[in-house]
């Protein structure tokens, strides 16, 4: 049972900053189905940058996550740019942009690092070897029967990552910023009158998009994957998207969302395990979280209000 | 001289006829330069590498092939893989055209590709005239169903179709995985076991020009696809009522189409279409599934769509176009060395070019006008000076 907060909130947690960076550009008026290309384009960043540190360092030290992490935040956020231009600037097709950007980021890292592994090591390897974080347990908290397990063996990254969201919630409900960037997503034309910037506004949601995407892509290289390879790119993205949605582009939902998300996984996992089934049956249980969001938005998808004017292009004189 | 060309350009991208064909040509050009300059950054001739990419599918001659081998040989097996793009960029534009977003392809094409092998593909002593007609039958009965499914959830529950497609991929992916791994595998390679000669819809080692060719069935229906697919948008009600629906979804509840048949429909269609591509992919151009892997070719078929301006006819030319790449990247990487990762690096960096033909259009309408606003203010310094020099013979 604590296994299953353990793992559930290890995976709830990064989906959920990938969700919040999805909430930002959507709430700003931009669609970002470029999720999925972000975080991967993010990771591939933030695992070079660790894998260039490591030699320089200590074998047991723990700096080359902290350096990925934030390279991971700085390569999402560039590679983010490229959708804020096609879809701000160039007025394409959202969607299409955002597929675009997707099958880009994928032959891009691959191939970059099919490229730096054969400069680097002689070897055409398409896996950049991270290992796994360190786990730490809070003292107290987790004694506590049956939720002890969601403080226990916990990733520092989680820590970093519970901490942004709670800046993120508040940039966006309790700051002028926010105040205009959900304006931006809503309205446009009434920011224009009012005297802000819509290009501005939207093009820093979409970058912010972008440096919290990394920081989620970069947090499964390190925890699930143990690795950087094409293998990232397992829809994690698209699941958040889900999970923005159903939470109905609000952050305190999603969060809720998240961990139900989370918990359903690592609860599939473990009742394969308890049921003695062999390994076959596991693609079957790791079916359950899309089951769940299917299931879910039939239930939910009828009261949502999506931002009322995503997915158009900001054009100065429309009314 | 290079002045009156940029004119020309810009004139060419803002008419009507020529603008769309303008824009893909552009985004080739412009893709093959930027390719260019990153295969000269890694130290190799481009010329040379593409020649490669040509003579990998048969276009031009190679320096020298295996016994009963030849360019014929090549050029078919680049039809066996044309095939299947084609008709899922089909697949994706009945659905655009609709004005939706048929990311779904891939799962569509795995699903139906899946249930015909399962069905058909393993029946040992099943007529080929049978077999294969069953296995088209199959293809289009599971793609259109699902198709159908997603056309539902969205006007039913109101769910949008890229995240339930989406999903679906996934689903599906993880389901018939499960089936391929615990009934259908073949130990040795991981994949499943190969299906029939007789279900498999291209003619394998037929003799031509005395060289072996794999002969595929599925480039004629794909050929047939994109006519019958134009002739549904030019000729007939249903496709205008598509379109209308497509351009905009109040007016045509306005003009009285039902709209969420419409939805329905071309979901079905744009499943019909994908469902063709996954039995042409899996039980032609391969004949066996690896289990648990979305074919990357349901997301290339949007690089095709857009890059053929959603029209049918310009998707035969954009398939052809990204084909080339796909399918001489095996043998460029032999001959010239580099990854074959760099194929699916081509198609973004042109999917990423066809994506801002927005823009260009916006380019060349800015260009014209600022030329007319140059002769308009050359026309009214002129009148002002002449008006001056009147004032100056005054005074």
């Amino acid at each position: 049972m604590t296994k299953v907060f353990t793992d559930g909130l290890s995976f709830a947690l990064p989906l959920l900053i990938m969700a919040v960076g999805a909430i930002y550009s959507e709430k700003s008026g931009v669609t970002n189905l470029a999720i999925e290309g972000f975080q991967g384009f993010g990771a591939f960043f933030g695992a070079l940058a660790a894998i260039l540190l490591m030699p320089h360092l200590p074998k047991s030290s723990q700096v080359p996550i902290y350096a990925a992490m934030l390279f991971a935040a700085v390569g999402g956020a560039i590679y983010a740019c490229l959708h804020a231009l096609l879809c701000i600037n160039f007025k394409a097709n959202q969607v299409i942009s955002g597929v675009v950007v997707n099958i880009l980021a994928v032959a891009l890292t691959t191939f970059f690092t099919s490229t730096a592994n054969t400069a680097m090591l002689g070897t055409a390897s398409n896996k950049f070897i991270l290992g796994v974080s360190n786990r730490y347990s809070i003292p107290l908290l987790s004694r506590i029967p049956w939720i002890g397990g969601l403080f226990r063996k916990m990733y520092p990254f989680e820590w970093i990552i519970i901490g942004l969201v709670v800046v993120f919630w508040y940039l966006m409900y309790r700051t002028r910023y926010g105040m205009r960037l959900r304006a931006c997503g809503e309205n446009p034309q009434a920011l224009d009158a009012a005297g802000g910037d819509v290009v501005k506004t939207r093009w820093i949601a979409v970058i912010i998009s972008g440096a919290l995407s990394g920081i989620g892509g970069i947090c499964f290289a390190y925890s699930i994957m143990a690795n950087f390879s094409p293998s990232i790119y397992m829809g994690y993205g698209y699941l958040a998207i889900a999970a923005m949605i159903f939470g109905n582009w609000d952050i305190p939902a999603t969060v809720v969302v998240c961990l139900i998300f989370g918990i359903a996984k690592a609860g599939g996992q473990q009742l394969c395990i308890a049921m003695k089934l062999s390994g076959n049956y596991t693609d079957l249980f790791n079916m359950l979280p899309y089951v769940l969001t299917m299931l879910l938005l039939i239930f939910f998808s009828k009261r949502n209000h999506p931002p009322q004017a995503c997915g158009q292009p900001w054009d100065h004189s429309r009314r | 001289m290079n002045e009156k060309k940029k004119g020309g350009l810009a004139g060419l991208l803002t008419s009507d006829r020529w603008a769309n064909v303008t824009v893909s040509v552009l985004a080739v050009v412009l893709m093959l330069l930027t390719s260019s300059v990153i295969l000269l950054l890694m130290g190799k001739n481009p010329l040379v590498a593409f020649r490669s990419f040509l003579q990998g599918c048969g276009f031009w001659p190679k320096a020298n092939y295996g016994g009963g081998v030849g360019m014929l040989s090549d050029f078919f097996d680049y039809l066996n893989i044309l095939a299947p793009m084609l008709l899922a960029a089909l697949a994706f534009i009945v659905a655009f055209k609709t004005g939706l977003f048929n990311i779904g392809i891939s799962g569509q094409m795995l699903l139906s590709g899946f249930l015909a092998t399962a069905l058909v593909g393993y029946l040992k002593d099943l007529s080929p005239w049978l077999a294969k007609p069953l296995v088209l039958v199959i293809g289009v009965a599971a793609g259109g169903l699902l198709g159908a499914l997603i056309g539902w959830l969205k006007y039913r529950f109101n769910i949008h179709e890229v995240v339930s497609t989406i999903m679906v991929n996934y689903i599906i992916s993880y389901t018939t995985g499960f089936f391929i791994n615990t009934r259908y595998v073949d130990m040795l390679t991981r994949s499943s076991r190969i299906c029939t000669p007789a279900s498999r819809l291209t003619f394998t080692k037929v003799e031509i020009g005395g060289v072996r060719c794999n002969v595929p069935l599925g480039i004629l229906i794909a050929l047939a696809a994109a006519f019958l697919v134009k002739f549904i948008f030019d000729k007939t009600v249903f496709g205008f009522e598509l379109k209308a629906v497509g351009t905009s979804r109040k007016c045509a509840r306005y003009i009285g189409i039902n709209v969420r048949r419409s939805i329905v429909l071309s979901m079905a269609l744009s499943g019909v279409f994908a469902g063709l591509a996954g039995v042409t992919y899996y039980l032609g151009y391969t004949n066996t599934m690896v289990p648990k892997t979305l074919p990357g070719m349901g997301y290339d078929s949007i690089a095709v769509a857009l890059l053929g301006n959603s029209s049918p006819l310009g998707a035969i030319f954009a398939s052809m176009i990204v084909t080339i790449f796909q399918s001489g990247a095996n043998y460029m990487s032999s001959s010239v060395g580099v990854a074959k990762e760099i194929a699916s690096l081509i198609t973004g960096i042109l999917l990423l070019f066809a994506a801002c033909g927005e823009f260009m259009k916006i380019l060349g309408q800015r260009k014209i006008e600022k030329e007319e606003d140059k002769k308009i203010a050359a026309l009214q310094a002129a009148r002002s000076r002449e008006h001056s020099g009147k004032g100056g013979g005054l005074s």
